[in-house]
């Protein structure tokens, strides 16, 4: 518990510091998102490494969310533009996948983000 | 030193040019005589004197694009420009909707020396008053990441960066609203209906603009550090959630004009899909497809269908174990599982996917799915079998199908499909079924079903190629003609494999951000229903076929396809003909 309140206090500090990010020091991913599959869909880093990434549709609109956080964006359709989210790992693994349905295939829309140490 | 004609004709094509979408690089002499409010004649007069002296190239009917020497002095012409307005209205007092006008005199007169005194004493800025960048001295500028109010993610801090009209009424509108450069804003919702979009303001207070308003300013996404400290589940259950829209509604449909030769043409409503999809929790979800083909549905006649084409709950447990059941697509190639009207081409589906895979082949069942690493993915269901008294001979397999209405699973059928996405643009795919499908005859004998299938799918940019192999192979074939011979009274000719293979390549031609994209393609098919017979049987000519298809799609918006082709069938019989046709499609998700 002790734990807990003690993380709770870091984020609320971290987040109310840093409402603006220089994003110029922090690693580019870039994925794109196409039905029905991201890629790339596996994205190795070490952890506490900044990231930026940056997300491309080939067809329509898709969503991008990294499940047990709130990040959660909303991908421009083919040829519209980038969704960009600054992201820091701790070491462990980061599900993702597709919020927006996309078509027959949606919840194969899935990927991982692997923070190791 | 050029004339103020001159360095105002090269502005204007530096600005424009800037703004073009790649990989469109020449702008349009329209476009150009439309910004310098002149007659075309006049600007491709002036644009070949510019091209004769090295400043531009000059494609007829394109368009022009500087050349270097040409970029360079445009740039310095901008950076004039923009360092004057800053100036005007930083010192001067000016307001920011009335220093155009007066840069634009100013920018020919002033000197490089007055031009770096100004730059300095603005403490060498890097963009104007509304946000347009600045070229450094020696012409260059730092590269913008921007997006429209249409384009940006919604519900997401962005801050105003650019105004891409100098309109004083507009610039007005925009002060008057707190929407200036610099001021942070989020979009709220945007609405096609009615053209709009809302946004909230720095102010939380709400406005409501046109999407024509909205595409001119463009915005930066405000990046917002995310320190997860996942550390302990204690902690990951404090993490704050995203709120996930819990039922969602989407669809298709499919609209057709088939002209084939022999007989009447028809216009068709060919599918109407909706798609509904519910979140339970992150990792519990509904998906359902109903599909009405051909519009109507009547009893007993040969009419639409209305089908249940999809219809599961998925537990989604990790990223590579994933549980579903209910009412299931086969996973068998390119189509069956990827067939929303826009991400193929051609009006109809390939006739792969009609004669050798059922498509839409749907079943009940139940099984898994997942990701294995580095870009190998599986699913493998346990589905109830086809039907084997509803083979025949041109269509093979495809009327088997049981729907999963009242399915007989005496015997159940297993399917899988293996994957690999782990290089960018490609997918290569092996998928597999196999069952065994006699359950109707007395006495029971086995019809066992397999059939494999390859399949690869390249899309770099504009060009896209895509390949699929299938075989289908029938045990006890000769004695389930017999059967069906003594059932119905006419033996259906069943074979004993079917074969079927196309190749196809497309590429988009034309990508404008305005008008949206323009794409032909051609397809070539084989596919045989009677490739091999049981021993006794002969097999007709007329269903050993193959086609060239070939067209066009226009895509006014990624998400809808305006089709076009030509088909080209032929069959190695003497006697009877297959007929070209001739098909104009309208198809769209939603």
């Amino acid at each position: 518990m002790r734990h807990a309140l003690l993380s709770f206090v870091l984020l609320v500090t971290a987040a109310g510091s840093a409402s603006r990010v220089d994003a110029q020091d922090a690693q580019v991913i870039e994925i794109s998102a196409e039905r029905f599959s991201f890629n790339p869909s596996e994205i190795r880093v070490k952890a506490g490494t900044k990231l930026e990434i940056r997300l491309t549709s080939e067809d329509t609109m898709h969503g991008f969310h990294i499940v047990g956080t709130d990040i959660n964006l909303e991908l421009p359709k083919r040829g519209r533009g980038v969704a960009s989210v600054t992201f820091q790992p701790t070491a462990g693994r980061y599900e993702f996948q597709c919020s927006r349905l996309c078509g027959a295939g949606h919840s194969f829309m899935r990927g991982v983000i692997i923070a190791a140490e | 030193m050029p004339s103020s004609t001159v360095e105002n004709y090269l502005k204007a094509i530096y600005i424009g040019t800037n703004s073009l979408e790649p990989p469109q690089r020449l702008l349009p002499m329209g476009q150009l005589a439309t910004a310098l409010n002149v007659t075309p004649g006049t600007a491709t007069t002036m644009v070949k004197t510019l091209a004769e002296s090295g400043l531009v190239e000059y494609e007829p009917y394109a368009g022009v694009a500087l050349t270097k020497a040409g970029q360079k002095l445009a740039a310095l012409v901008t950076r004039r420009h923009r360092l004057i307005e800053l100036f005007l209205v930083q010192v001067m007092g000016y307001s920011w909707d009335e220093v155009h006008d007066e840069a634009e005199q100013l920018e020919h007169t002033v000197s490089d020396r007055f031009v770096d005194r100004m730059d300095a004493m603005l403490g060498r800025p890097e963009t104007d008053p509304h946000g347009d960048p600045i070229p450094n001295a020696e012409g260059l500028v730092k590269p913008q990441k921007l997006q429209t109010l249409l384009t940006c993610p919604l519900d997401t801090k962005v801050t105003v960066t650019r105004i891409i009209d100098q309109d004083k009424d507009f610039l007005r509108f925009i002060e008057h609203h707190n929407l200036k450069p610099g001021e942070a804003i989020s979009v709220e919702e945007r609405d096609p209906a009615a053209d709009s979009v809302r946004v909230r303001r720095s102010n939380n207070r709400r406005l409501t603009i046109g999407t024509k308003a909205a595409s001119k300013l463009l915005v930066q996404a405000v990046h917002v550090l995310l320190l997860v400290l996942l550390s302990s589940p204690v902690w990951a259950q404090a993490t704050p959630r995203a709120e996930q829209p819990r039922t969602a509604l989407s669809g298709y449909m499919d609209f057709h004009f088939n002209n084939p030769e022999f007989s009447d043409a028809q216009l068709d409503f060919h599918r109407f899909v909706l798609l509904v999809t519910h979140n339970f929790s992150e990792r519990i979800r509904f998906v359902g497809e109903l599909e009405l083909e051909h519009a109507v549905v009547e009893g007993l006649e040969e009419k639409g269908e209305l089908e249940l084409e999809q219809a599961y709950v998925d537990f989604l447990l990790s990223r590579s174990f994933n549980v579903r059941a209910g009412m299931l697509l086969m996973p068998i190639g390119i189509i069956n599982e990827r067939h929303e009207p826009p991400v193929y081409y051609g009006v109809e589906r390939p006739f792969n996917d009609t004669f050798i895979i059922p498509t839409t082949w749907f079943e009940v069942g139940a099984g898994v799915h997942g990701e294995v690493g580095r870009g190998w993915r599986y699913r493998a269901y346990i589905v109830a079998p086809l039907d084997a008294a509803e083979f025949n001979a041109e269509e093979g397999i495809r009327e088997g199908r049981q729907k999963g209405s009242e399915a007989n699973v005496s015997k159940p059928g297993v399917t899988g499909r293996l994957e690999y996405v782990a290089i960018r643009g490609l997918t290569l795919g092996a998928s597999g079924w196999s069952g065994k499908s006699g359950f109707q005859f007395q006495p029971v004998f086995d019809v066992p079903v397999s059939l494999a299938e390859f399949d690869a799918r390249y899309s770099r940019r504009q060009l896209e190629l895509r390949g699929q192999f299938s075989q289908v192979w029938l045990d006890n074939a000769g004695r389930l003609n017999d059967a069906l011979a003594i059932r119905v009274g006419v033996n259906p000719n069943v074979a004993r494999v079917l074969r079927g293979f196309y190749g196809e390549a497309g590429y988009r031609v034309i990508s404008h951000p305005r008008f949206g994209e323009i794409g032909t393609f051609a397809r070539y098919e084989n596919f045989d229903t009677q490739f091999r017979m049981p021993t006794g049987y002969v097999g007709l000519p007329e269903f050993d076929r193959d086609a060239w298809v070939v067209g066009a799609t226009y895509w006014p918006d990624p998400d809808v396809a305006v089709k076009f082709d030509y088909s080209i069938v032929g069959n190695r019989s003497t006697v009877i003909q297959a007929p070209n046709s001739v098909n104009i499609g309208l198809g769209w998700w939603f």
